[in-house]
């Protein structure tokens, strides 16, 4: 298989590229994990203790240090982490004793699910009116969306979701406050997330697109007497949306791992609240192993956008090396 | 991409309409009870865990050899009767044809098998208390001994950690028995989506008659005010921990009503007795005359409090009426000032984590006791800082909590005010005293119930003279539920058992 590969890389640079960056993907997982396995490890706070809860003794507690082996030195510890992810153990919980694998795995899909559907809103809403505000720059249409962005960027993804939960659940009665239940279940919590990244894509895509029809070729295309919708889909929109598409990439990448607020106010059961939660237990296998898994997770994602581009702009898909 | 934006839209009006159709579906069929709390469970293996999420989903899965009523009286659950043969020796007679979840019978090897895992857990072993061995006379009777005379057995005995457990199961399911729970109790586990609910099923061989509802569901609803919006709009049925904000809500609504009791939670602010100016008792007392709890209790946790003489709940076992009560008196507080040679005041500080209602209580006290001319800065400080800080005596003052999880006076006394307990064991007002010593040591090792009533009391009424902690107030627990549910019980210990709960038909 691995043969077979690089053969491939060799006639496709495409391959090599991809291949290129997954081994670079390796430092970066290993530098994360040292820094969080040493944050973990030199901030105070005995995750014992935390365990055991206030009410317990000392002996319970030492004794739990120990058969936690929370008294072995860092170097070892963070040894027997390494060595143990390499075959894909994670560890278990210190709190739950479940394998941190196994529930990331089984929480991935809802994180999944709701940055995926936070970020389609967020390209249904964002793009369109991005590209309408720039090609009606300061009339009524642009002011107001920009407005609206504006407001959509500054407010606070729990004051949102509470105000959807009072609209939608108390007062309507049509969708449930939380939980995950059915599919019904998804879309405050989806329209929460894709405010704000709604917000960041349409004020990129006003931008950028002003940028670019301010060019000659648009120019030349008007002028050579091109539909002006033909002008703005075709021409206009292939190059300005390298910029938006990196700034899709990121909020998708954000959304995979930062969705904490929003999966607290809707009792969400995703990954970054896991890893919230894991933070204050100091349940360090659980935070090691989220945030590697999402470190991870934002990289490749960062990969499909680099790829993508190459799809939008053929010039850069030639530069792959 | 317009195709794009086209599809999308369409893929969420048809969720939107999918998920509505959904719901009105499950709303019409009403045979399981859906039950929120703040937190998903840790694990439901009893001895691997001690909090309150676990223990309230464990509950309803296990059974102890005894149990708790509504008063706080010990009565049998799976052992029918016991006998104490001598002051280090107690034998359970067992009920006999209990079934667990797999289908094997509860034989006393079982309760051998469970009481010596708990020994051996760290995390509950200090629940176990001093049990030495545990020893099967027959498949129905076993006899356990203590190291020395025990007087909290029975209680200990009541707790969720003590629940009894299969030993094929546990043996069988290895590391992953706590996902895959097997009791004796009225509920058996079904399902668990990790951080959003829990799902059982009932028992239909349970020893003490089957339950009317089919099936329990535990959501995790983490956020107070959404518990009580899941109420309103009738999502769940029962929501445990009302924020104080809310409750008025709840009360008004025409479909919910509010249950509410004393905990066996307290509050308390702790004097560092080994600093100066703390190691005078007059200090101590003049703090007590200079506080208002009524004052913390309305402001800060808007009347789900009761103020206290006690160290321990009025609900647990040794409490006494009898000791003294602080209410403010300034002028009694300045007097003692003056008498300790601090007729100017001091300056200190007041240590806390960032538990918000701790916070606010600080700035209750800080404002009180500025009245008396003490000075007092409010050091918030992380959970696991603050823990390691105040167990190393760092602090002057500090607020903090205690939970009487067993019911019994030892467990909220002992580790907080004996001399071997210094530190983190409990006693991290490093209070000293033999005699003080001497009367915990004698009331845990009596087995005669009226003769540790009568050292309890003592204790308490000594102790409030000596004040080494101050009592702000004990906690009024709450649970939110839907009019139509009916027979639910509240346990002070905060793990309902829903044991009788029935949907008003």
């Amino acid at each position: 298989m691995e043969y077979h590969l690089l053969l491939l890389s060799d006639r496709y640079p495409m391959y090599r590229f991809i291949l290129k960056r997954l081994f670079l993907l390796l430092p970066v997982l290993l530098g994360v994990s040292l820094l969080v396995f040493a944050i973990m490890s030199f901030t105070p706070g005995d995750p014992a203790q935390l365990i055991l809860g206030e009410s317990a003794p000392a002996e319970a507690v030492a004794e739990l240090r120990e058969e936690m082996g929370l008294n072995d030195p860092f170097i070892v510890r963070y040894a027997s982490f390494v060595g143990n992810a390499i075959t894909g153990d994670l560890g278990r919980s210190y709190s739950t004793g479940r394998e941190v694998f196994g529930e990331i795995a089984s929480r991935f899909p809802n994180t999944l699910t709701l940055a995926t559907l936070g970020v389609l809103i967020a390209i249904v809403i964002g793009v369109p009116v991005g590209i309408i505000s720039a090609t009606r720059q300061y009339s009524l249409i642009d002011s107001s969306s920009m407005v609206v962005a504006l407001l959509g960027v500054s407010m606070p993804n729990f004051w949102l979701g509470l105000m959807l939960i009072l609209v939608f659940s108390v007062n309507l009665g049509w969708l449930p406050s939380g939980g995950f239940s059915d599919w019904s279940s998804v879309i405050l919590p989806a329209l929460t997330l894709g405010t704000g990244s709604a917000a960041i894509i349409t004020r990129m895509t006003r931008s950028s697109m002003l940028e670019v029809i301010r060019q000659d070729y648009i120019r030349t295309a008007r002028a050579k007497g091109v539909a002006e919708n033909v002008v703005i889909n075709r021409h206009a929109l292939k190059n300005a949306l390298i910029p938006v598409i990196t700034v899709i990439g990121l909020q998708f990448g954000y959304l995979l791992g930062g969705a904490v607020l929003t999966e607290t106010v809707y009792s969400w059961p995703g990954v970054g609240r896991m890893m919230v939660d894991a933070i204050r237990q100091k349940d360090t296998p659980t935070v090691l192993g989220t945030v590697v898994f999402l470190a991870a997770a934002f990289s490749l994602v960062n990969l499909a956008v680099d790829i993508l581009y190459g799809f939008i702009d053929p010039r850069i898909k030639s530069q792959y090396k | 991409m317009k195709y794009s934006a086209k599809t999308a839209i369409a893929v969420a009006l048809t969720a939107l309409l999918a998920g509505c159709g959904g719901q009105e579906e499950t709303a019409q069929v009403r045979d399981t009870l859906i039950v929120a709390q703040g937190a998903d469970a840790k694990t439901l293996d009893p001895h691997a865990t001690n909090d309150q999420p676990s223990a309230r989903v464990a509950a309803q899965i296990y059974n102890q050899l005894l149990t708790i009523d509504a008063d706080m009286n010990v009565i049998p659950d799976l052992a029918v009767s016991w006998e104490s043969v001598d002051a280090n020796t107690t034998v359970f007679k067992l009920r006999q044809g209990v079934k667990f979840h797999n289908g094997e019978e509860l034989k006393a090897s079982d309760v051998k098998f469970t009481l010596d895992r708990m020994i051996d857990s760290p995390t509950v072993a200090h629940i176990a208390g001093t049990i030495k061995t545990v020893d099967v006379i027959d498949d129905y009777t076993i006899k356990i001994t203590t190291h020395q005379p025990f007087g909290p057995l029975l209680y200990h005995l009541t707790h969720t950690a003590s629940s009894i457990l299969s030993e094929k199961a546990v043996t069988e399911a290895g590391d992953n028995y706590g996902q895959q729970p097997v009791g004796t109790g009225p509920y058996k586990f079904a399902d668990w989506a990790a951080g959003d609910s829990i799902s059982l099923t009932v028992n239909g061989e349970y020893f003490d008659g089957v339950q009317e509802i089919p099936n329990v569901t535990f959501r995790n609803i983490i956020e107070g005010t959404n518990r009580t919006i899941a109420l309103e709009t009738g999502e769940v049925d029962v929501a445990y921990d009302i924020e104080p904000i809310d409750k008025d809500t709840v009360r008004n609504h025409e479909n919910l009503q509010l249950l509410e009791g004393e905990s066996l939670s307290i509050n308390y602010f702790g004097f560092n007795t080994r600093k100066k100016p703390f190691g005078d008792v007059r200090v101590r007392q003049a703090i007590g005359y200079a506080v208002n709890s009524q004052d913390i209790i309305d402001a800060v946790v808007m009347g789900s409090g009761i103020p206290t003489n006690s160290s321990i709940s009025t609900r647990v076992f040794g409490h006494s009426p009898e000791a003294y009560k602080y209410s403010q008196d300034y002028e009694k507080a300045r007097q003692l000032m003056v008498e300790a040679g601090y007729a100017d005041g001091f300056k200190t500080t007041i240590w806390t984590n960032d538990n918000p209602v701790r916070v606010q209580i600080a700035q209750v006290l800080q404002a009180q006791l500025r009245k008396i001319n003490i000075d007092m800065a409010i050091e918030v400080v992380e959970w696991g800082a603050f823990l390691d800080g105040i167990s190393r005596g760092e602090h002057d003052t500090y607020l903090f909590g205690w939970v009487t999880v067993t019911g019994d006076a030892d467990y909220g006394l002992y580790p907080l005010y004996h001399s071997s307990a210094h530190g983190g064991a409990g006693n991290r007002s490093f209070y000293t005293d033999t005699k003080m010593d001497q009367m915990l040591d004698a009331a845990r090792e009596s087995v005669n119930v009226e003769e540790r009533k009568a050292l309890y009391s003592d204790i308490q009424i000594q102790l409030q003279k000596e004040l080494p902690h101050y009592p702000i107030y004990v906690g009024i627990q709450n649970v939110g539920l839907k009019k139509d549910v009916k027979g639910f019980q509240l346990s002070p210990a905060g793990h309902h058992k829903l044991k009788g709960v029935d949907f008003e038909s």
